[in-house]
């Protein structure tokens, strides 16, 4: 499957009114999101945003209780081979089993999709220097995101999903994660979806910037409209100055309404 | 216990309860599913993995500011006190035996050694997987074997508090310090030792070649991750029990008892497998929802379930390979072979070559069956991931059995029995009629969700069918008597072969996997 399939001028993703209550919390509050095919989009907000909730409504890990969720067309609860086989993820927890070799985990992870690259993928072992004969509950904290990012991206899915992926990492594994990224993008018709509070980190990679606070989208435009828009005496403000004084703007709606 | 004993005050008639079967039923029932949930709640075992290597003492505790001591004395004073609690409401409301003298407290002294054994055993970390099941099984069945060896010898309760009361603070002592070591997250490895050994079983089981399909990595998966365990317990196990036959001689009910019980193994070991098997993420002590690697596995919840049922399969065929080489060796080297061969040429002259044969193969068939059955029949509760579904199922299993003794000793009582008997096809078609409701629920639930394709729902029905019919077939042939009516054994294969909570493992897996 390639990202050809998905219908030409129909949104890789396509998030409608989307909410999403936890008891008596709103994590998600009619959220509504549209990415283009070839779209690198940030996704940016303080911790408990809602970002990942929204990234578990794309994977199809929750249920739309109201709103709509559609990825490349289909619903991701009710089509999860037709969704997931599409999408290479990295999560910030690590869940990787522990107990597996790393040559086990990329032949495990190979039998679930059928554009396996052997050769890509021994591509990224080599420049991750990861041991094939390693057992992955020993590898330390950004060899298992590099082990992650090798079986996220050697099917070269056509949506990739990187949940937070630099959290707590050190620049180097981080500046790989990012690497990963610029080739993705590279290959042509392929879309990112990048969560992140590091905003400097969006800003390097990013061609469209969605920020969401309380389960609010609170602004979302490409990033040099963003840019514009925000001149302060002829400067550009930083994505950090803008994201600030967007909650700010935001808090203050919420305390008037 | 006490509604029973004040309805029997009200109605001013006497229960006797000198048979031990009565006293079991009213009493040992009840008390004894009531201990073992407190043993699960007070040594923290409903949320952790018995097999696994480390302590089941929840981590988070261990960064409150309490000495470990007190960690670990606070939960066992708590579980003390609440079973001698237990002890005092039945010893003061349980229906005993006429005439009979009920100690006071060498009873309760002995449930709360039990606790607090139970207590450290579990909260000890340990050097290899399974370790933990087996030396609880060993260590508390030796408390046992004590106790029951000094009431049939008669002993006083001065002996029995004597050899009870010092377990309380040994047992503290052992908690005390498996408590320090999972503190410091010392988890001894002795694993090294069997390097051969786990170079063997991690040959047979490692993947050179590339998986055919996705269905079947995931079955390697779940083989990897929960296959192994039954077979390497039962391996543990076997050897103590089949080394009783060289010590039963000649003794042909001892030889027999001996094979139940080795027969009884693996349906038995098998629960306790079952915990991990029916979770829906196989690393997380504390969650029960889905691990997000599994979860995006792109595979429908039919096949990540399926994936579960054929490891089952593996397991339960290579725990019994190891059974029937074991006694077949056990029986021949001991020389007790002769005894079992002797009795079953005079059971076939009784019931025929063909029929013993067939006999023999329906037990061993139903040992099988009932040791798979016991490792998936978990899973329709286990994969929905709802912490009070999972809890609130242990609690009914339990209520199931302290409602049962009572409920069975009542019928005996009121000479209820031929009625029960008269009334066992209505009771039977109730429960196929019940079975079959479910059923027809959960296949509509499974085509309207599109869980499991139009084919895949009529291919389980026929093979469902055909499991029916063939049994019912082979019971027709063995139970050839006009006392059991054909309709009756129809029943009897219909509730015998799984179906509804099967079924409905996909549902709860969906359930779980997309909240």
């Amino acid at each position: 499957m390639t990202a050809e399939a998905t219908r030409v001028g129909e949104p890789v993703i396509d998030v409608t009114e989307l909410t999403r209550r936890f008891d008596s919390t709103t994590a998600l509050d009619s959220v509504s999101l549209s990415m283009p095919r070839g779209a690198v989009y940030g996704l940016v907000g303080a911790n408990g945003a809602g970002k990942t909730t929204l990234i578990k409504h794309i994977l199809g890990l929750l249920r739309a209780e109201s709103g709509s969720v559609r990825v490349f067309g289909l619903d991701p609860v009710a089509d999860p081979v037709g969704v997931l086989s599409r999408i290479g993820y990295l999560s910030e927890e690590n869940d990787l089993p522990g107990w597996m070799r790393v040559d086990e985990l990329i032949r495990f992870s190979r039998a679930f999709y059928p554009a396996w690259d052997d050769a890509y993928a021994e591509e990224l072992r080599q420049s991750f220097a990861l041991e094939p004969a390693a057992k992955i509950k020993s590898l330390s904290k950004g060899q298992k995101a590099r082990m992650g990012l090798l079986i996220a991206l050697a099917y070269r899915p056509d949506l990739l999903v990187l949940d937070e992926p630099s959290s707590g990492l050190d620049p180097i594994v981080r500046r790989d994660i990012l690497g990963a990224i610029i080739r993705t993008i590279a290959h042509e018709g392929r879309t990112v979806l990048f969560s992140s509070h590091l905003l400097e980190e969006v800003e390097q990679v990013a061609d469209h910037v969605t920020m969401i606070n309380k389960g609010r989208i609170v602004l979302s435009a490409p990033l040099e409209d963003i840019r514009e828009a925000h001149r302060v005496d002829g400067r550009v403000l930083s994505l950090d100055e803008i994201f600030v004084a967007q909650v700010g703007m935001s808090a203050a709606a919420a305390s008037e309404s | 216990m006490v509604t029973i004993k004040l309805a029997v005050l009200a109605r001013g008639r006497p229960i006797y309860l000198d048979s031990p079967e009565s006293f079991g039923f009213v009493v040992m029932g009840p008390v004894t599913a009531t201990f073992t949930y407190l043993l699960a709640v007070f040594s923290f075992g409903l949320d952790g993995d018995l097999g696994a290597r480390r302590s089941m003492y929840p981590t988070r505790m261990f960064t409150r500011p309490l000495t470990t001591g007190a960690l670990a004395g606070l939960p066992m004073l708590y579980g003390i006190a609440t079973i001698f609690v237990l002890w005092l409401v039945t010893r003061l409301f349980a229906l005993w035996p006429t005439g009979s003298h009920i100690p006071w407290l060498w009873p309760g002294l002995m449930l709360a050694s039990l606790l607090a054994w139970t207590q450290a055993l579990t909260w000890m970390p340990y050097p290899l997987p399974g370790l933990r099941i087996i030396v609880a099984v060993l260590w508390l069945g030796t408390i046992d074997t004590i106790a029951i060896l000094a009431l049939h010898f008669n002993a006083r309760e001065s002996l029995m508090l004597g050899i009870l009361a010092p377990q309380i603070p040994l047992a503290y002592l052992v908690a005390r310090f498996a408590v320090a070591r999972a503190r410091r997250g010392d988890v001894p490895d002795w694993r090294g030792g069997f390097v051969r050994l786990a170079q063997v079983a991690d040959a047979l089981s490692r993947r050179r070649e590339h998986f055919r399909s996705a269905a079947r990595a995931q079955a390697w998966f779940e083989w990897r991750r929960h296959g192994r365990s039954l077979p390497g317990w039962v391996a543990i196990l076997l050897p103590f029990e089949l080394v009783l036959l060289w010590v039963a001689g000649d003794s042909n009910s001892l030889v027999f008892t001996i094979l139940l019980a080795v027969l009884l193994t693996p349906p038995f070991m098998a629960t306790f497998a079952a915990a991990a098997v029916s979770k829906s993420s196989p690393d997380a002590s504390d969650s029960y929802g889905v691990n997000p690697f599994i979860a995006t596995r792109p595979l429908t919840n039919a096949e990540l379930v399926a994936a579960k049922l054929k490891m089952a399969v593996w397991s339960t065929i290579a725990a019994w390979v190891l059974v029937l080489i074991a006694v077949a060796l056990a029986l021949e080297l001991s020389g007790t072979a002769a005894v079992v061969l002797e009795r079953w040429h005079r059971f076939s002259a009784v019931v025929g070559g063909p029929r013993a044969v067939v006999l023999l193969l329906l037990i061993l068939w139903g040992c099988i069956a009932s040791t798979w059955t016991q490792l998936v029949q978990s899973m329709y509760i286990g994969l929905t991931g709802r912490a009070a579904l999972i809890n609130g199922s242990v609690v009914l299993v339990l209520g199931f059995f302290v409602l049962f003794g009572p409920f069975a000793e009542w019928i005996v009582e009121t000479r209820r029995l031929g009625e029960i008997w008269s009334a066992l096809p209505l009771i039977f078609a109730l429960l196929v009629a019940l079975k079959m409701i479910a059923a027809v629920w959960i296949g509509v639930r499974l085509y309207e969700g599109r869980l499991l394709s139009d084919r895949t729902l009529v291919t389980g029905a026929a093979c469902w069918s055909v499991a029916v019919f063939a049994l019912y077939g082979v019971l027709i042939w063995l139970l050839d008597t006009p006392h059991i009516p054909h309709y009756l054994l129809m029943l009897v294969a219909i509730l015998s072969i799984p179906l509804a909570r099967l079924s409905a493992a996909p549902l709860a897996l969906a359930w779980n996997r997309h909240r």
